[in-house]
């Protein structure tokens, strides 16, 4: 049983009242376990941010409790709250760094905030410093650095206190691709390292195909829907789980292929069918089975492959060719091993 | 002679300034940062007393220095025990600053980006950690910006405070240049005064750009 390190019960934050009432979460429930990168993703407006920032009390909901690492923290106060926060840390889609200190001051705020001794500051500074690899910037001040840099910055001050979670509200919408990347594999790395659960708020998929374990997709302040990557990725329920899927992979057919598939024979004797598959396919070398099987002629004409955290992703386009009794029987052969089948040919075109 | 006069004039003003100055941002500056903490979206809400706050400093930004200078001469008189001279003068300059500093450390306070707050109370830091090593860090070179317009501004009204016998280089502009028409006493007087806040204010601009590393 997997230990839950965050749990959302519940939750509803209204902004405003009369006219300007926004309902920005509404009857929130999550649970997050230990260790794992949660990831939670909706377009602008969705409630995002808000969800992110009840969780250290940023924001405070009218209705509903949020627990984490067993502490009630919608009932804390005070001293008893401040002392919760160092144990979260959070990093910031503009960084938000002191742009009064340096590299070394910034990461040493929080611990200067908690009363560690500077000796102990200073040990603990140096080898954060080295986690993100800014060794060389250690004096710079926030304007001298680049984007990534004041992330990484960002980062080794929210690790300072050594938590147990870690937020992350947009922290690579403001970078490049490159340096998204990099990024993501820091925040992979102490994740790992430090068995750290990380919440990763985001509005781009691809954050989540490459780093998240599980993703809520949220939706006018309503989780829309949950589960392991991998599953919404294979079956996505909602229009809006599918959207944001179509963003990072080629999912649409090609139209060239479309038009090619549409202007085929009526009579021809075959069948133009996208396979989209998830996961290793049962082991079965496929195609040669159908080949050997169903004596069927078989044609690939299109194939795209994507990995979901090492788990293979994709379609694949053929032509299956020769009598009908057979093709059919080869595609429930492919049905029955659970690949999506869709006949391309013959159909009225759509739209 | 007239040096000497000059000498003794440029000394009261510099006194006066100096003085009010360092007593409005002592008392100012906490007023400031208590008007930008109490604001409804900031760390410490507190929407009555920012009202309240905010009304008796623009009361205090409204009234003319010349009424204020002889109604507050009672409280001038309680306090350093006279309402004349330099050192009468020091009080009224005192008040009459104490809401300008406040509004100009509000302005410098608020310009810091918030998201900077929210990270360090993110962090649990306290509020006073939040006013000490956050904000006014955060806002030097505004602060100080703000801080010298105060000064060149101390030094005009210090020249007012003559109506009191308060001296300086303004008043004996007046007394000499103005009532005993001597020209040349009245022409070095402004060009001290030109020369003092040309200094003042080239100093400040170039303090606050030095440390803003923004
Ligand atoms: N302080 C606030 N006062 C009033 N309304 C707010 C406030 N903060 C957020 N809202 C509203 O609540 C809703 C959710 O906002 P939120 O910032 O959580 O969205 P988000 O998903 O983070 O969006 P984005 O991707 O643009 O950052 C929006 O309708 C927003 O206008
Ligand atoms: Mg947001």
């Amino acid at each position: 049983m997997p230990q839950v390190m965050i749990e959302l019960a519940n939750v509803t934050k209204i902004y405003g009242r009369g006219e300007k009432r926004v309902v920005a979460l509404d009857n929130v429930s999550l649970k997050i376990n230990k260790g794992e990168i949660f990831g939670i993703i909706g377009l602008s407006g969705a409630g995002k941010s808000t969800l992110i920032r009840c969780m250290n009390k940023l924001e405070v909901p009218q209705a509903g409790t949020i627990t984490i690492a067993g502490q009630e923290i919608t009932k804390l106060k005070g001293k008893e709250l401040r002392e919760t926060r160092r144990k979260i840390g959070m990093i910031f889609q503009h960084f938000n760094l002191l742009s009064s200190r340096t590299v070394y001051g910034n990461i040493a705020f929080p611990l200067e905030i908690a009363g560690v001794k500077r000796s102990e500051i200073k040990e603990r500074v140096l080898s954060l410093i080295e986690l993100v690899g800014l060794s060389d910037k250690i004096s710079a001040y926030p304007a001298e650095l680049s984007g990534g840099q004041k992330q990484r910055v960002g980062i080794a001050r929210a690790l300072a206190n050594n938590p147990e979670v870690l937020l992350c509200d947009e922290a690579t919408s403001a970078l490049d691709p490159e340096t998204t990347k990099s990024i993501l594999g820091l925040l992979q790395d102490v994740n790992q390292r430090f068995n750290l659960t990380i919440v990763l708020i985001t509005h781009q998929m691809n954050v989540i195909k490459d780093i998240c374990d599980t993703v809520a997709v949220i939706e006018d302040g309503r989780i829309v829907e949950q589960g392991p990557v991998v599953e919404l990725f294979a079956r996505p329920r909602t229009p809006t789980a599918r959207r944001f899927m179509k963003s990072v992979l080629p999912t649409e057919v090609p139209a060239e292929i479309k038009e090619r598939a549409l202007k085929l024979d009526k009579n021809w004797p075959g069948k133009t069918v996208r396979i989209s598959f998830i996961g290793e396919v049962a082991g079965e070398p496929v195609i040669s089975s159908l080949i050997r099987k169903f004596q069927v002629d078989v044609n690939i004409i299109y194939a795209n492959l994507d990995y979901i955290k090492n788990i293979p992703f994709g379609s694949l386009i053929i032509d299956l060719m020769g009598e009908g009794p057979k093709i059919e029987a080869a595609m429930q052969y492919l049905e029955d091993l659970g690949l999506k089948l869709e006949v391309l040919n013959g159909v009225e075109p759509t739209a | 002679m007239v040096w000497n006069l000059l000498l003794k004039a440029l000394g009261e003003t510099l006194y006066m300034v100096g003085f009010s100055l360092v007593l409005s941002a002592f008392f100012g500056i906490p007023l400031g940062i208590i008007l930008v903490i109490t604001e409804p979206r900031h760390i410490k809400p507190a929407p009555l007393i920012h009202k309240l706050l905010s009304t008796v400093i623009n009361i205090g930004r409204s009234l003319p220095f010349i009424i204020l200078l002889v109604a507050i001469i009672p409280f001038t008189r309680l306090v350093v025990g006279t309402s004349i001279g330099t050192t009468g003068a020091i009080v009224p300059l005192t008040v009459s600053a104490i809401p300008f500093v406040a509004r100009v450390v509000e302005s410098a306070l608020l310009e810091i980006d918030r998201g900077v707050i929210e990270a360090a109370q993110a962090m649990g830091a306290t509020t006073i950690q939040i006013i000490t090593k956050v904000m006014i860090p955060e806002a030097v070179p505004g602060l100080i910006l703000g801080l010298t317009m105060v000064a060149v501004s101390l030094i005009g009204y210090s020249a007012m405070a003559g109506a009191i016998g308060g001296g300086g280089l303004g008043d004996l502009s007046i007394r000499y240049g103005y009532q005993r028409f001597r020209g040349d006493i009245m022409f070095l007087t402004v060009v001290i005064l030109v020369a003092i806040v040309q200094g003042l204010q080239s100093f400040g601009s170039w303090l606050a750009a030095r440390l803003n590393r923004r």
